[in-house]
C-alpha cells in the first residue's frame, strides 16, 4: 500500500513539474461562460425570434439589437475591428461611417460621393481602407485621406492580413494585390486568370487568401507565389461566398448551384453539403455559420455531432437585400448590412465570451492601443511566412531533387567523377600488362570516359530539341520529311 | 701527392742503392704501434724517415726498374721527405721537452748544406762587423727554423700527435720546471702542492648537444606541469553555462563622506591646518561638554587692541580716499578734464614708448574701440539725442550742439578712416608680399601685372555672378527697398563690367607677341561678346520689366517669353556687331554700352514688342476665363448627369430585382455577369448601359431554347475545364516523357524495318519514364482528389524559414519536428525558468574590467 502511495505522490510531483507549477485556474481567467439557446421538448431553437430573445437578455445585450435605417445610400457593407468595439460601415453610394458600439455613437460619418465597394479596418480603429470607384484609399478615423492606392485598380474586395500588415485586394480584372501598409511596398501582384470576382476571404489560421470564381473553383493564394497554392472545384456554378472557421480547418462555400458546402481543409473534402443559396457567409468565433439570401438570414451551428444544422433564422422586412453578414467578435452579435441600412441581431453563443487583452481588448485605452501598435509592429511577420501549413516553419526542408542540375553542379560532378577515376589504383596484372605506359594509358582512358559521359549528357539535351523539331514535321510522309526546309515551318 | 707517391713506389730499387745516404734500412715489417714503442725505447735508432718509407713499402710489394729521369725526381722527393722528417722531429722535441736543437742543427747541415753554408758565412760576416757573439744571430734564425705550422688548427677533430699517442698530458710540473731557480719559484710550487692536495678531479663538461638535451628534458617536464596547472580551471569555465565576474568587486567610494574620511594631509599647509584642527586639546574639548572651548578661544587684550587700531586706520584711509575721489568726480571743469586726459594719455604714451607691451595693449585697446564703433555706430548720429536734433533741424540748434554733432561725426569718420587705413595697410602689405613673391619667382613686371589684372578680373566676375539674396522679411524686403537695392546692384554691376572690360583691354595691351595677340583676340572677343550680351540682356530685362509694370495682369511666364524674344533680337544685333569687332575697338565698345543711341534702339525694340505682348496676354486671359467658364459648365453638366444617374438606379433597381427573381436562378456565367453589372450600376456609366437594357424590364425576352440548354449544362463544362486545368498543371510540374521517335529516314527504308517498328530499348525507356511519372503523380497529395490541385512548386522565399540539415542533437526528423511544437517564450513558461534560460553567458558589472584568471589551490 505504501509503495502505491509513494508512486502516486511521485506522479503528482511530476505532474506539477510538467505543468510548471500549479495548473492555471481557468475559473479566474475565463470568468464568463458561453451561453446558447437550448430547446426543450418539441421546441426548436430557430423558432425563437429576436423579440423573444430581447425580453430575456440584460440591458447591455439588448443594446446590441438595433436597426439603422439608411435607405438612400444603398446596400451597406461592414467591418468590425478585431476587438469588436468599432464598426465600420460603407454604403455603396459613398457613405462611410465608424460607430463606437459601446456608446453607439458615430465617431465619423462622411460622404465620399463615389461608389464604395468594400471597406476594411487596418490594424486598429484609427485607419481603414475603402475600395472606391477607381482607386482604393486609406483614411484615418477623422476621415482624412492618407493614401491613394492607385496600383490596386478598381478593387472589388479588400482583406487585411493583420499579422503581416498586408492589405490585399482583388480588382475588376481579377488581379490580386498584396501591399505592405507599413512600408508601402507592393509585395505581390498576381493575375488570377479566372475572371472577375468579388469573392475573397482570408483564412485566419494561415493567412492564405481564398478567392471564389465563376467556374465554380476556389483558389488559395499566398503573396510569394504567382500560382495558386490550391485550386478546388467546389461548385458546378459560380462561387458566391466563402467563409473560414477560426481554427482554419473548415471552409464553407456557397455557389449558384444552390448548394452550401462545408469543407475539411486538411483533406480537401466536402464534409457536408447543404441545400440553398447564400450571398454572404460568415463563421463566428465559436464556429457558427451565418448565411444570407435575399432578406433572409440563417445561422447554422453544430451540436455534439460534426454536422451543421439550422440554429437560428432571422428575416428582414421584404425587399431588403442583405449584402453582408458578419459576426461581431467577443459578442453574441451578428451584423447585417443590407440595401436600406444596417442591422444587428443577437445570436446567443456565437461569440467568444472571454477576451484576452493581449490579443484584442474591447476596452482598450489610447495608451494601450499605442503600445499594442508598437508591439504588433515588432511582431510583424514577413510575407513569406504565409503558407498552407504554418507549422512547417522551422522544420526540416523536404529535399526535392531539382529538374535540371545547374552548370556549376554539372561541373562539380564531372570533376568528382574524374577525380574518382584518377584515384583508382589499378590491379597488378601479369608480366608486361602492367607496364607503366599501359597503366598510364588505361588511366587516361578512364578519365576520358568519365568526361565523355558528361559531354553526352549535354548532347542529349541538344538531341532532344532536334527531335522535337522533327516530330513537328512528322505529319508528312516519311520519305519526304528529310526534304522539309526549316524556313517553311 | 698521389702521383708522387706512385712514383716513389716504382723506384724502391734505386732507393735501396742510395740507402746509405738516406739511412735507408731494410728490416722486418712492424705495425705502427710497435714501432712507436720501439721508438720510445731508443728514440734515435730508427729515423722517422724509415717509418714513412716503411709505410709505403708494406703496402706495395711490386718492384721495378725505373728510368733515370724519374730518379732525379725521386731525389727531390727524397729531399722533401727529409724536410717532413725534420718537422716530425720537432714534434718529438715538444714531446720530450728536451733540448733537441743540436740534432736539428745536424739534420739541417746534412740536408741542406748549401743553405747552411750561406748562413754560416752570413753569421760570420755579421760577427765580424758587429763584434757580437754569433749566437745572437743564430738564435733568431733558429727561431725561424723552429716554427713550423700545422696545416689545421688543433682541435678535437684535428688532434695533435701527442693526444693521439696517449700520455701526452702536460702537467703543472712540466710548466714549472723551466722556472726552477727563479725568484718566487718555491712559493709557486708550494701553492701548487697545496692545491694538488685539496683538488679533486673535475669531470670534463658534457658535450653541448647532450647538455642541451638534458636541459630541454627538464624544461619540458617543468613546463608541462605548469601548463596543465590551469586546465581544470579553464575546463570548468568553459563548461559553465554562465560565468560571473562581479562576485567580490569593490567599485570604490559611494559617498562624499567616505572620500572625505580617507583624506590625509600632504602639503605643509594642509598639515598645519590638520594640526590645528585635530589638536588634542580641541578634540578633547569637543568630546567633553564644550565648556573648555570658550577657554581655548581666549585672546589677549593687547592683541584685540592692536587689531582694532589697525582696522580703524584702514577704515579712515578708505574713507578719505572715497571723499577725495568723490570730489574729483564732481569737478565739472572741462579744462580740468582735458588736462587730466592729456596727462593720462601722456603717461600712457610714455609708457608705450617705454615698453612694447604697453604699446601692444594700447593698440589692442584702440582696435577694440574701432570694433565697438563699427558695431554700435555710436557716433553716427544714431543716438536718441542726435536723432532729436536731426528732427528739429540743424539750423535751429545753437553753435555748441552743432559743433558737438560735427565733432561726433568727425570722430566716427576718424574711427572708420583709421580702420580703413589700417586694413589698407594690411592688405597692401599682403599684396606687396605676394608681389614680392611673384617678383622673386618670375622677376617680370609684365607677368606680375598680368596676374594682378587677371586677379582683378576674376574678382569682378565673381561680384557680377554672385546672387544677391533678397531678404524675405524686415525692412529690406519692402518693395521700394528692393527696387532701390536692385538699382544699386545694377549700377555696381555696370561698374564691374566696365572694370572688366578695362582689365581685358589692358590685358590685351600687355600681350607682347603678335601671335599671342591674335590668339587672344579670338578668345577676348568671345568673352567680350558674352559680357556685352549679358549686359544688354539685363538692360532689356529692365526695360521689359518697366513695361510690364503697365500691364498689371501679365503673368510671370509671359514675362519670360518676352524677355527671351528681346534677347533673341539682341543676339542678332550682337552677331552683326561681332563681325566688325576688332581688337582696338574693344575698349570703345565698352563705352558704346552707355551710348544713348544704343538705348534708343532698345527702347524701340521693347516698344515694338509691347503691344504684341499685351495682345497675347489678353488673349490668354480671355481663353482661360472661357475655359474656366466651360469647365464650370461642364462640371455643372457632369453634376447634373451624376445626379441623374444617381437618381435613376433608385427608381430602377427594384424592378431589376423583380426581374431577376422571375428569371428563376439559372446557374450560369452569364447570370453572374449580369449581377456584377448590376452591382456596379450606380455610377459606372458603361455598365449602366448593360444595366439599362436589362432593367428596362418591359422588353425582357425569354431566353431561347439554346440558351436555356447551355445554362442547364454549364456545370458539366466546369468539371471538364477543371480536369483539363489539372492535367496542365500536372504536366507543367511533372512533365510527361516524350514519345520515342526515330529520326525520319532512319531505319524505315525497308518493309522489314518498318514492320519491326521502334527499337525495343527505346520503348522500354519510354515505359520506364512513364512509370516513373506515374509514381510521382501518385505521390502527390492531390493524386486521389479529382477536384483539387495542390501546387507542389517550391517557394524559394519560404525556404529560408526551414532548416536545411537536421540540427545536431537530433537523430530523426520526427523527433526534431516534435520538439519544435513545444511552445517557448515567456507566455508559456514561468519566469524563473525563463530567467535561467535567458541568462547571458557572462554576468559582470559594467565598467569593471575583467581580471585574468587566478590559480586557486
Amino acid at each position: 500500500m505504501e509503495e502505491i502511495h509513494d508512486v502516486s505522490d511521485e506522479l503528482e510531483i511530476k505532474v506539477k513539474k510538467y505543468q510548471r507549477g500549479e495548473a492555471a485556474d481557468l475559473e479566474w481567467l475565463m470568468q464568463t461562460e458561453e451561453g446558447r439557446l437550448e430547446a426543450e421538448g418539441l421546441e426548436k431553437t430557430w423558432r425563437f425570434n429576436q423579440q423573444a430573445i430581447a425580453s430575456e437578455v440584460d440591458v447591455a445585450s439588448r443594446k446590441n439589437q438595433f436597426d439603422l435605417v439608411l435607405p438612400d445610400l444603398g446596400p451597406y457593407t461592414l467591418d468590425y475591428t478585431s476587438s469588436g468595439r468599432y464598426m465600420l460601415s460603407a454604403g455603396r453610394k459613398g457613405h462611410l461611417s465608424i460607430i463606437d458600439l459601446h456608446t453607439l455613437k458615430p465617431i465619423k460619418d462622411m460622404q465620399v460621393r463615389e461608389t464604395v465597394r468594400d471597406v476594411v479596418f487596418l490594424h486598429n480603429e484609427l485607419f481603414f481602407a475603402a475600395a472606391q470607384k477607381k482607386y482604393t484609399y486609406i483614411y484615418n478615423r477623422e476621415g482624412t485621406e492618407l493614401h491613394c492606392l492607385k496600383e490596386h485598380g478598381a478593387v472589388l474586395k479588400l482583406q487585411f492580413l493583420k499579422n503581416h500588415f498586408l492589405l490585399s485586394s482583388i480588382n475588376k480584372l481579377g488581379q490580386l494585390h498584396y501591399q505592405d501598409i507599413t512600408t508601402g511596398q507592393m509585395i505581390g501582384n498576381y493575375r488570377s486568370g479566372l475572371g472577375r470576382t468579388d469573392v475573397l476571404q482570408l483564412n485566419p489560421y494561415n493567412s492564405v487568401l481564398t478567392s471564389g470564381h465563376s467556374g465554380g473553383t476556389v483558389s488559395m493564394w499566398k503573396p510569394t507565389s504567382p500560382s495558386p497554392l490550391v485550386k478546388m472545384l467546389c461548385h458546378r456554378g459560380p462561387v458566391t461566398a466563402i467563409a473560414f472557421h477560426p481554427n482554419g480547418h473548415l471552409m464553407a462555400t456557397a455557389g449558384m448551384d444552390k448548394k452550401l458546402k462545408i469543407w475539411d481543409l486538411r483533406k480537401y473534402e466536402a464534409i457536408q453539403t447543404l441545400p440553398g443559396l447564400a450571398k454572404s457567409l460568415d463563421f463566428s468565433q465559436k464556429g457558427m455559420l451565418a448565411t444570407s439570401t435575399g432578406s433572409f438570414v440563417q445561422v447554422l451551428a453544430t451540436s455534439d455531432s460534426q454536422d451543421y444544422s439550422r440554429y437560428m433564422i432571422h428575416t428582414m422586412p421584404k425587399g431588403y437585400q442583405i449584402n453582408k453578414v458578419l459576426f461581431r467578435p467577443y459578442e453574441d452579435v451578428l451584423g447585417i448590412g443590407h440595401s436600406s441600412g444596417l442591422s444587428s441581431i443577437l445570436i446567443p453563443g456565437s461569440g467568444e465570451p472571454n477576451f484576452d487583452s493581449w490579443v484584442a481588448n474591447p476596452y482598450e485605452t489610447a495608451k494601450q492601443r499605442r503600445e499594442k501598435e508598437v508591439r504588433v509592429l515588432l511582431d510583424k511577420l514577413p510575407p513569406e511566412s504565409i503558407m498552407l501549413d504554418p507549422t512547417q516553419i522551422g522544420n526540416l526542408r523536404t529535399s526535392r531533387k531539382k529538374e535540371k542540375p545547374t552548370k556549376e553542379e554539372i561541373e562539380a560532378e564531372k570533376a568528382a567523377a574524374v577525380a574518382a577515376v584518377k584515384n583508382v589504383s589499378l590491379k597488378k596484372k601479369t608480366k608486361g600488362r602492367s607496364k607503366p605506359s599501359k597503366m598510364a594509358r588505361k588511366k587516361q582512358e578512364g578519365i576520358e570516359q568519365a568526361k565523355r559521359s558528361f559531354v553526352e549528357q549535354n548532347e542529349d539535351g541538344v538531341m532532344k530539341k532536334k527531335q522535337k523539331r522533327i516530330t513537328e514535321t512528322s505529319e508528312l510522309p516519311v520519305a519526304l520529311q528529310p526534304f522539309v526546309s526549316r524556313k517553311a515551318t | 701527392m698521389a702521383e708522387t707517391k706512385r712514383k716513389t713506389n716504382r723506384a724502391p730499387a734505386k732507393r735501396n742503392k742510395k740507402g746509405k745516404d738516406n739511412k735507408w734500412n731494410k728490416g722486418p715489417h712492424l705495425p705502427n704501434s710497435l714501432k712507436k714503442e720501439l721508438d720510445s725505447l731508443n728514440p734515435r735508432d730508427i729515423s722517422d724517415e724509415e717509418m714513412q718509407s716503411d709505410d709505403d713499402i708494406d703496402v706495395y710489394e711490386y718492384e721495378e726498374k725505373v728510368p733515370d729521369e724519374e730518379l732525379k725526381k725521386n731525389r727531390s722527393i727524397g729531399l722533401m721527405d727529409d724536410e717532413d722528417v725534420a718537422s716530425d722531429d720537432e714534434d718529438g722535441e715538444d714531446e720530450g721537452k728536451k733540448g733537441a736543437s743540436d740534432e736539428d742543427d745536424e739534420d739541417g747541415d746534412e740536408d741542406d748544406g748549401g743553405d747552411d753554408d750561406d748562413d754560416e758565412k752570413h753569421a760570420r760576416m755579421l760577427q765580424d762587423i758587429t763584434g757580437l757573439p754569433g749566437d745572437a744571430f743564430d738564435g733568431k734564425k733558429k727561431k725561424n727554423n723552429d716554427v713550423v705550422f700545422e696545416a689545421y688548427p688543433e682541435s678535437e677533430y684535428n688532434p695533435s700527435r701527442d693526444v693521439l699517442d696517449g700520455d701526452g698530458r702536460i702537467t703543472i710540473d712540466d710548466l714549472l720546471n723551466p722556472l726552477h731557480g727563479k725568484s718566487g719559484f718555491s712559493k709557486i710550487r708550494k701553492d701548487v702542492q697545496r692545491i694538488d692536495k685539496k683538488s679533486k678531479s673535475v669531470l670534463p663538461p658534457l658535450p653541448k648537444p647532450q647538455q642541451e638535451k638534458i636541459d630541454r628534458k627538464s624544461t619540458y617536464v617543468y613546463s608541462k606541469k605548469k601548463l596543465t596547472e590551469y586546465e581544470p580551471l579553464v575546463k570548468k569555465n568553459r563548461e559553465a553555462p554562465t560565468i560571473f565576474f562581479d562576485e567580490d568587486i569593490d567599485v570604490g567610494y559611494s559617498t562624499v563622506g567616505a572620500i572625505a574620511s580617507e583624506f590625509r594631509p600632504r602639503t605643509e599647509f594642509e598639515k598645519k591646518m590638520d594640526l590645528l584642527i585635530n589638536a588634542k586639546e580641541l578634540s578633547d574639548a569637543h568630546k567633553s561638554d564644550g565648556a573648555r572651548l570658550l577657554e581655548l578661544n581666549k585672546v589677549s587684550a593687547e592683541d584685540v587692541k592692536e587689531r582694532q587700531d589697525r582696522l580703524a586706520k584702514m577704515r579712515s584711509l578708505l574713507f578719505r580716499h572715497e571723499l577725495k575721489s568723490k570730489r574729483v568726480k564732481h569737478i565739472k571743469s572741462k579744462t580740468y578734464r582735458r588736462l587730466l586726459k592729456k596727462d593720462k594719455s601722456k603717461a600712457g604714451s610714455i609708457d608705450t614708448e617705454m615698453d612694447p607691451e604697453a604699446a601692444k595693449e594700447l593698440a589692442e585697446k584702440q582696435e577694440f574701440k574701432r570694433a565697438e564703433e563699427r558695431m554700435t555706430l555710436k557716433h553716427k548720429n544714431t543716438s536718441k539725442w542726435a536723432k532729436r536734433i536731426k528732427k528739429r533741424g540743424f539750423d535751429v540748434q545753437d553753435d555748441g550742439t552743432r559743433a558737438a554733432i560735427s565733432e561726433q561725426l568727425q570722430q566716427h569718420a576718424l574711427l572708420t578712416r583709421k580702420r580703413n587705413s589700417m586694413h589698407d595697410g594690411e592688405t597692401s602689405s599682403d599684396d606687396s608680399m605676394d608681389d614680392d613673391d611673384e617678383d622673386i619667382s618670375g622677376d617680370e613686371d609684365d607677368a606680375s601685372k598680368l596676374k594682378l589684372l587677371e586677379k582683378g578680373k576674376k574678382r569682378t566676375l565673381e561680384v557680377l555672378e554672385e546672387d544677391d539674396d533678397v531678404p524675405k522679411s524686415g525692412l529690406l524686403s519692402l518693395p521700394f527697398m528692393v527696387r532701390g537695392q536692385k538699382k544699386k546692384k545694377e549700377a555696381a554691376d555696370e561698374e564691374a563690367r566696365l572694370a572688366l572690360e578695362e582689365f581685358d583691354s589692358s590685358l590685351k595691351q600687355l600681350e607682347g607677341d603678335d601671335d599671342v595677340k591674335n590668339k587672344n583676340i579670338g578668345s577676348l572677343g568671345g568673352r567680350k561678346v558674352f559680357g556685352a550680351q549679358k549686359k544688354q540682356v539685363s538692360q532689356s530685362k529692365i526695360k521689359v520689366n518697366n513695361k510690364d509694370n503697365y500691364f498689371d495682369n501679365s503673368d510671370s511666364e509671359d514675362d519670360g517669353d518676352i524677355t527671351e524674344d528681346v534677347k533673341d533680337k539682341h543676339d542678332r544685333i550682337n552677331t552683326q556687331k561681332d563681325v566688325t569687332i576688332d581688337t582696338n575697338i574693344l575698349r570703345e565698345e565698352s563705352e558704346v554700352g552707355h551710348d544713348p543711341l544704343f538705348k534708343v534702339s532698345f527702347d524701340d525694340i521693347s516698344k515694338d514688342s509691347g503691344p504684341k505682348i499685351e495682345y497675347d496676354v489678353s488673349l490668354v486671359h480671355t481663353n482661360t476665363s472661357k475655359k474656366k467658364r466651360d469647365n464650370k459648365k461642364h462640371s455643372n453638366r457632369v453634376e447634373s448627369g451624376k445626379k441623374a444617374k444617381v437618381m435613376k438606379p433608385e427608381v430602377v433597381e427594384p424592378a431589376a430585382k423583380v426581374m431577376k427573381s422571375k428569371v428563376a436562378e439559372p446557374a450560369s456565367n452569364k447570370d453572374v455577369d449580369i449581377e456584377h453589372g448590376d452591382d456596379d450600376s450606380d455610377t459606372d456609366g458603361e455598365i449602366r448601359m448593360v444595366d439599362g437594357v436589362i432593367t428596362s424590364g418591359t422588353d425582357y425576352e425569354l431566353p431561347s431554347q439554346d440558351d436555356l440548354i447551355k445554362r442547364a449544362f454549364a456545370g458539366d463544362e466546369v468539371e471538364d475545364d477543371f480536369e483539363k486545368a489539372k492535367q496542365e498543371v500536372l504536366n507543367e510540374e511533372i512533365p510527361e516523357p516524350e514519345k520515342p521517335v526515330l529520326l525520319p529516314g532512319w531505319g524505315q527504308w525497308t518493309r522489314i524495318q518498318k514492320k519491326r517498328g521502334l527499337p525495343s530499348w527505346m520503348l522500354a525507356e519510354h515505359e520506364r519514364a512513364k512509370k516513373k511519372r506515374d509514381e510521382e503523380l501518385k505521390k502527390r497529395p492531390d493524386s486521389h482528389l479529382k477536384h483539387v490541385i495542390i501546387s507542389q512548386k517550391l517557394d524559394k522565399k519560404a525556404e529560408k524559414l526551414q532548416t536545411k540539415v537536421l540540427p545536431y542533437p537530433f537523430k530523426s526528423k520526427e523527433h526534431f519536428e516534435q520538439s519544435n511544437r513545444m511552445p517557448l517564450g515567456p507566455e508559456f513558461n514561468p519566469a524563473t525558468t525563463i530567467g535561467l534560460l535567458n541568462r547571458p553567458e557572462v554576468v559582470k558589472k559594467p565598467g569593471v574590467s575583467i581580471k585574468p584568471i587566478k590559480l586557486k589551490k
